[in-house]
């Protein structure tokens, strides 16, 4: 997976990412997510994997796929 | 122009409901709309379309102009027929007013809450456990939990706090049944927002203050305060949403828990477990089954045409229950790992206290679960859903 970022036109700030993923995003004055500097790559990560599948807005992105959600968005599984 | 009958309304769910008692059995009608009726028609309220597939409530969430809140989102209306803010609202001033309190409830800011939360909940717990064998922890935990937390949070002085549940109950519970109560219920919980706001208006700023009144008080939009009536707005529906979904939220994760041993010993041993359960109840047993919308301009949602005017109700209960969305979707499993459920909505209107009801609901269970070594359900005849009575069968 290439870089992640959080789009902010999305993000509501659910704050799930946070949640799930502490050591990768962090949230804003007004609660909106972003990708902790440094954190870019760490999209393939169990933790940040889940983050992007929880994502009530489907906010999560890869760079290198631009606008397309990141990966295992669509996966109906549990 | 089409007729109604060629749109398919004449003979759609004339009868789908999603309040009181529609909810006792309404996993069951999730079911049936999902496989054979995703959109469709109701007579109740004035009539409405239905969209039950999460999808559809997901892209309808993220397409305000198309699908608007205003006149209300709120159906049947909450005993007043004033545009609530936030939820009432639409873009460009949608933002504006929701701006004000964002900063409030941020997870970091939440987080100091949870001393005093779990404090709170450990003494709601041991009243349980010292009340005898068999208790309504609706009563007892699952009410008086977010009322203490949000009246503090909030600013409602703590004497207000005995009469908050009698405005709730004929607010929200008996608005279908008896209107003209709620409406009531209604201008009295106005009243009493306007008193308050006279008294603290007449005590001045203070400096020690930070809870949501002040912050409502002093707060710009567009460089000039808010109104007396946007203020009696924003904390009509504050109260009414921060009270009352939490309330709910607790009692139906103990009822669930109080009817699964095996789930209840497995969070009891597994503490670590309880916030994943916690998005689990809210997905299956959420508070908030559905909210409505206005269409803007004319649309089509699964081959349906949806025309400009009409009312349409987001079920995110079906939503949280799609097939398509979720393996075994009726089945409560504490450890479910994918769960981007529908309980908080979404997009711009995403629940704004949504750190807050979930930092509530763990704390609460984390808490009796640690203090009541067992408990099982008294009474089978007590609905999942509301605010009533859960009584339960406390044990060693
Ligand atoms: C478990 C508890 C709760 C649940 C399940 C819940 C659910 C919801 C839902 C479904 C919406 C509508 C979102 C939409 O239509 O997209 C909403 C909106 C809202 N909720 Fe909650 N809520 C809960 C607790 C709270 C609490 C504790 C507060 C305290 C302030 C709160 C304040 C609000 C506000 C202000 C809005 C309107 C947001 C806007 O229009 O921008 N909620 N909530
Ligand atoms: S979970 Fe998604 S919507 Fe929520 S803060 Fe993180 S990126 Fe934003």
């Amino acid at each position: 997976m290439g870089e992640i970022y959080v789009d902010g036109a999305r993000c509501q700030g659910h704050a799930r990412c946070w949640a799930l993923a502490p050591e990768t995003f962090e949230i804003d004055e007004e609660g909106y997510g972003k990708v902790i500097p440094g954190r870019e790559n760490s999209g393939d990560e169990l933790n940040v994997r889940k983050a992007i599948r929880n994502c009530p807005e489907r906010a999560i992105l890869e760079r290198s796929d631009d606008e397309a959600p990141a990966k295992n968005e669509e996966v109906a599984t549990s | 122009m089409s007729t109604e009958a060629e749109r398919g309304i004449a003979d759609n769910k004339p009868d789908f409901d999603f309040h009181g008692r529609a909810l006792d059995n309404i996993f069951d009608e999730y079911e049936e709309i999902l496989a054979k009726r995703p959109v469709g028609h109701s007579e109740k309220y004035g009539g409405f379309w239905y969209i039950a597939k999460s999808e559809d409530i997901f892209n309808a969430e993220q397409d305000p102009d198309t699908f608007a809140v205003g006149p209300s989102m709120i159906l049947p209306s909450f005993g007043t027929d004033v545009p609530l803010i936030p939820i009432d609202i639409d873009p460009p001033a949608h933002s504006d007013f929701r701006k004000i309190l964002l900063p409030m409830f941020t997870p970091m800011n939440i987080k100091k809450l949870e001393p005093g939360m779990k404090e709170t909940a450990r003494q709601l717990a041991e009243e349980v456990l010292s009340s005898g064998e068999v208790v309504d922890v609706s009563a007892k935990l699952a009410r008086p939990m977010p009322t203490i937390i949000f009246s503090r949070l909030a600013g409602y002085p703590e004497e207000d706090w005995p009469i908050f549940d009698r405005w709730i109950d004929e607010i929200i519970y008996e608005r279908t049944a008896k209107p003209e109560t709620a409406y009531a219920a209604g201008r009295e919980l106005n009243d009493y927002f306007d008193r308050l706001l006279d008294e603290r208006e007449k005590a001045g700023p203070d400096a020690a203050k930070d809870d949501l009144i002040a912050q409502l008080m002093k707060a710009e939009v567009k460089g000039r305060k808010l109104t007396r009536e946007e203020l009696l707005s924003y904390c009509y529906l504050l109260f009414l949403a921060g009270l009352d979904t939490t309330a709910w939220a607790i009692r139906s994760a103990l009822w669930y828990l109080a009817g699964n041993q095996k789930a209840q010993q497995q969070l009891r041993e597994n503490p670590d477990m309880i916030p994943g359960a916690a998005e689990e109840f809210l997905r299956t047993l959420s508070p908030v089954q559905a909210m409505a919308r206005t269409v803007k301009t004319d649309t089509v949602v699964q081959g349906q045409e949806l025309k400009a005017g009409e009312r349409v109700v987001l079920v995110f209960g079906a939503g949280n229950r799609d097939p398509e969305v979720y393996e075994e979707p009726n089945e409560i499993k504490i450890d479910r790992e994918n769960n981007r459920h529908l309980a908080f909505g979404g997009g711009i209107h995403r629940c704004l206290g949504s750190n807050l009801g979930r930092a509530e609901m763990v704390i609460a269970m984390e808490e009796f679960l640690k203090a009541v070594p067992h408990f099982e359900r008294a009474n089978d005849a007590e609905p999942w859903h509301g605010v009533g009575p859960l009584t339960l069968k406390i044990g060693a």
